[in-house]
This record gives C-alpha cells, sequence and structure tokens, in this order.
C-alpha cells in the first residue's frame, strides 16, 4: 500500500467511527427525535467545503502572483471535492428541512448562500472542461474562484434581512449538550480528514494528468517561461 | 499614458461603432419589449397585483438584456483579433476594461432607457425617479461583473453557454438589494433607503475588484 492508499483506509475509518458515534453515542434530541442526527454530518460538510474553498482561493492567488502550476492544481482538486461537499451539505439539509420545516426548500439566507456557493463552483468547473488547458484556463479560472469566495459572504450579507428560518450558530452559544458536541466536534474533524485526504487524491490525479499532457497533448498549451511550474519545452 | 483618457477612448470607439452599425440598441430595445410582452401573457396582471408582479419582469428582462449586452463586449476584438493589438498600445489593461465596461453599460442604460416607461405603459406601475436611480446604481455594478465575465469567456469555448453560468450567480447581490428597492419604488413595503445604501455598497465592492482582477483576464 502506497502512503495515498493508508491515508484512504485510515480516513474511511475515522468516518465509519464517526458514524458510530452519531448513531450510538449521541443521545437523541427531545424535541427533534432522530432526524436530528443528520446535524453533525450536515454541519461538518458544510466547513469541510469552506475549507475547500479556501484551498481554491489560495491556490487561485498564489497562482496569480507566481504561476505556480502546482498551486493551480491545488485550487482544481479543491474545487471538485468542495463541490462534492456541498452537494452533501444542501442534499442533508434538504432532508432535515423537510422534516422539521415541512418543506425541501425555503428561500433563507443561508439556504441561498449555499445555492450560490454550489453554482459558482460548478461553474468554476465548467470553467475548466470547456476551456483549453494551460495557463490562460489557469488564470481564468483562478479569478472565477476568488470572485466566488468574497461572493458568498456578500449573498449571504444581501438576504438575511429576510425572514431566516435557519438556526444560528448553536455551537458557540452553549446550546448542546456535552456528548452532542463531543460527537460534533469529533465528526467534524474525521470530516475534515476525509476532504483532506479526498484533495490530494485528486491533487495527484491533476498532475499525472497535467504530465500526461505534457507527453502527448499539443506541446503548446503547456509551454511556460516561469520556473516552478509542469514546465514544458521552450519552442 | 492617462487611464482615463485610454478609457475614455476605448469606450468612445466601441460607442462609435454601435453608432455606425445600430446593432445592438435596437435588437435590445426589441428584446426588452418583448419580454415585458411574455410576462404580460405568463402571469394574470391586472392593476391590483401589477406592482408585485411588476420587478420581477424588470430584473428578468433587464438580467437577459444584460447578458445578451456583456456577451458582445468582446464580439468585435475576437472577430477582427484587435484585442491582441489594443493590450499592445501603452493603455494599461485595466484602462481598456474599463472602457468596455462603460461602453455596454451605456447601451444597456440605453436599453433601460426603453424598457422603464414600458413598463409603466404597459403594467400601470408608478415611474419614479427612485425607479430610475435603483436601476442604475444596479447597472454599475452589474457592467463591471459582467465585462470581466465577458473577456473571461472571450476565450473559452462555448462562451454563450458560460457566460450565464459564471455571471448570474454573481449578480444575485444587485438582484436582491435592487429588487428590493424596486419593489418599495412601487409601493410595496421594504426599506428603499436601505436597499440602495447596500447597492452603492456593492458597486464599489464590485468596481474595485473587477478593476484588480482586470489586469490578470486581459493581460498576455
Amino acid at each position: 500500500m502506497n502512503r495515498l492508499e493508508k491515508a484512504s483506509v485510515g480516513a474511511v475509518a475515522l468516518m465509519l467511527l464517526a458514524g458510530a458515534a452519531i448513531f450510538f453515542y449521541a443521545p437523541t434530541d427531545f424535541l427533534q427525535g432522530p432526524v436530528q442526527r443528520i446535524f453533525y454530518l450536515h454541519v461538518s460538510s458544510a466547513i469541510a467545503a469552506y475549507g475547500c474553498f479556501a484551498v481554491v482561493l489560495l491556490g487561485g492567488a498564489i497562482f496569480l502572483r507566481t504561476e505556480n502550476y502546482a498551486a493551480d492544481r491545488w485550487a482544481r482538486a479543491g474545487a471538485l471535492v468542495g463541490v462534492v461537499f456541498t452537494t452533501v451539505t444542501l442534499v442533508m439539509g434538504m432532508l432535515w428541512a423537510k422534516k422539521v420545516w415541512g418543506a425541501f426548500w425555503v428561500w433563507d439566507a443561508r439556504l441561498t448562500s449555499t445555492l450560490v456557493l454550489w453554482i459558482i463552483y460548478a461553474g468554476y468547473l465548467l470553467v475548466r472542461r470547456l476551456s483549453e488547458p494551460g495557463r490562460q484556463a489557469a488564470r481564468l479560472a483562478a479569478v472565477v474562484g476568488i470572485f466566488g469566495f468574497v461572493d458568498v459572504p456578500v449573498v449571504h450579507f444581501s438576504v438575511t434581512w429576510w425572514v431566516t428560518h435557519h438556526p444560528g450558530p448553536v455551537i458557540i452559544n452553549d446550546a448542546l449538550p456535552a456528548q452532542m458536541l463531543a460527537t460534533f466536534l469529533f465528526t467534524m474533524f474525521c470530516t475534515i480528514v476525509l476532504a483532506a485526504v479526498m484533495i490530494t487524491i485528486r491533487y495527484r490525479i491533476e498532475t499525472l494528468m497535467d504530465m500526461k499532457q505534457l507527453i502527448a497533448g499539443p506541446v503548446h498549451v503547456v509551454i511556460t517561461r516561469e520556473p516552478g511550474g509542469v514546465a514544458g519545452p521552450v519552442q | 499614458m492617462n487611464p482615463f483618457r485610454a478609457a475614455i477612448a476605448v469606450a468612445r470607439k466601441d460607442l462609435v461603432s454601435e453608432w455606425r452599425t445600430r446593432e445592438m440598441v435596437p435588437a435590445l430595445a426589441q428584446f426588452v419589449v418583448l419580454a415585458l410582452l411574455i410576462g404580460n401573457f405568463g402571469f394574470q396582471i391586472d392593476s391590483r397585483n401589477a406592482p408585485s408582479i411588476a420587478p420581477g419582469i424588470l430584473w428578468l428582462a433587464l438580467v437577459f438584456a444584460g447578458l445578451i449586452a456583456f456577451g458582445r463586449t468582446f464580439a468585435a476584438e475576437r472577430e477582427q483579433s484587435s484585442l491582441e493589438a489594443m493590450l499592445m498600445t501603452p493603455a494599461s489593461p485595466v484602462a481598456i476594461f474599463a472602457g468596455k465596461a462603460i461602453a455596454a453599460s451605456v447601451l444597456l442604460i440605453l436599453c433601460e432607457v426603453v424598457m422603464l416607461p414600458a413598463l409603466s405603459l404597459f403594467f400601470g406601475t408608478p415611474f419614479s425617479g427612485d425607479l430610475v436611480i435603483a436601476v442604475l446604481l444596479a447597472t454599475i455594478g452589474m457592467a463591471s461583473l459582467g465585462c470581466l465575465f465577458a473577456a473571461i469567456v472571450a476565450r473559452v469555448r462555448a462562451r454563450e453557454l458560460l457566460l450565464p453560468l459564471l455571471t448570474l450567480p454573481l449578480w444575485i447581490p444587485f438582484i436582491v438589494a435592487g429588487g428590493q428597492a424596486v419593489q418599495s419604488a412601487m409601493g410595496l413595503p421594504g426599506s428603499y433607503d436601505q436597499a440602495i445604501g447596500l447597492l452603492i455598497d456593492f458597486d464599489i465592492l464590485f468596481v474595485v475588484l473587477t478593476s484588480l482582477a482586470a489586469r490578470f483576464v486581459l493581460d498576455e
């Protein structure tokens, strides 16, 4: 087993442990019943998704400054994994909302901004797919990633004066019993580890794909004059 | 080279070329009138519900007219490969971008000149200075973002597909605040001043951000 395989096995084992904690260790919520157990993974994957998009932001910003293609590959990996975790957040949130609010969707600030987040980074992935790989695509995608990151708090803020259904931060103001808090923190830790492992695997895949392009693809797409990139042959 | 004069020169070039061909403005004007027509048939509009439906039709028409306008911003440059030539001049990319954005927003404003009176005419909603100010403020921010993303997708395959996908989510803040402002200008409840304040904030934020980003998008 190589290191990535070991890391994947570890991440999956941690997630199984978190599942056990969610279902067997955490107490059942008095008001909402078992459906409240969605909370642990729902909030954890939202936090993991924000982390992934922070990787996209950082990778994009570093690429724009230094033209380091490794940074761009980290950004690509972060966007893909972030979209996966945002999807998980949205789907679990909708299931929970159906049970507790009676509707799959309400136009609340947090739901709206999460949906916008999903759309922006899905668009980011589309930009990557539709543009010729290379310096130009990386620069354009970096700009999209940076604007996406800025737009989400703005959308959130602009919708907040509407009625909000979404519960506020329950962790900060001590509303969680100790066992629930412990389960939540553990699930969050496991989810972040899982996200980190997934990003690393994706980074490896992106690296291999870039190398393949370098060997087989049209030469002009990978030519870079700057050091630090997957430097191609100079014409 | 003075960046302001460069920006004005680029804007002037685009507007003169529009004046000579007269392609975009009539097409956009016809598009918004058609959008109002569709709104009329899609809803059962009478004098009582018009103020609650008209703002929605206004934003739908404006957003899609904007996508058409900004999608064409770099069309001439692409078809004649003149963007490279423009970038080789001493004018900074930011000035070129600003000029393009100014020209595109002038075209969109001309289309609003048709749309806002037509909206009042067809749906009987009040036409006021408040309404005009709200739409104009939203246009500034939408134009800066729209132009930036038009420049981004100009070099991408399937640009007609991508421009709406990238631009619409980023326009949402303007539609939220602008929608609120237009609704209260048409007599629905809601704070007009708060919405206008937000619009101004968003304008400043996105004009600054897009100017910073323009260098990376146009520079080559």
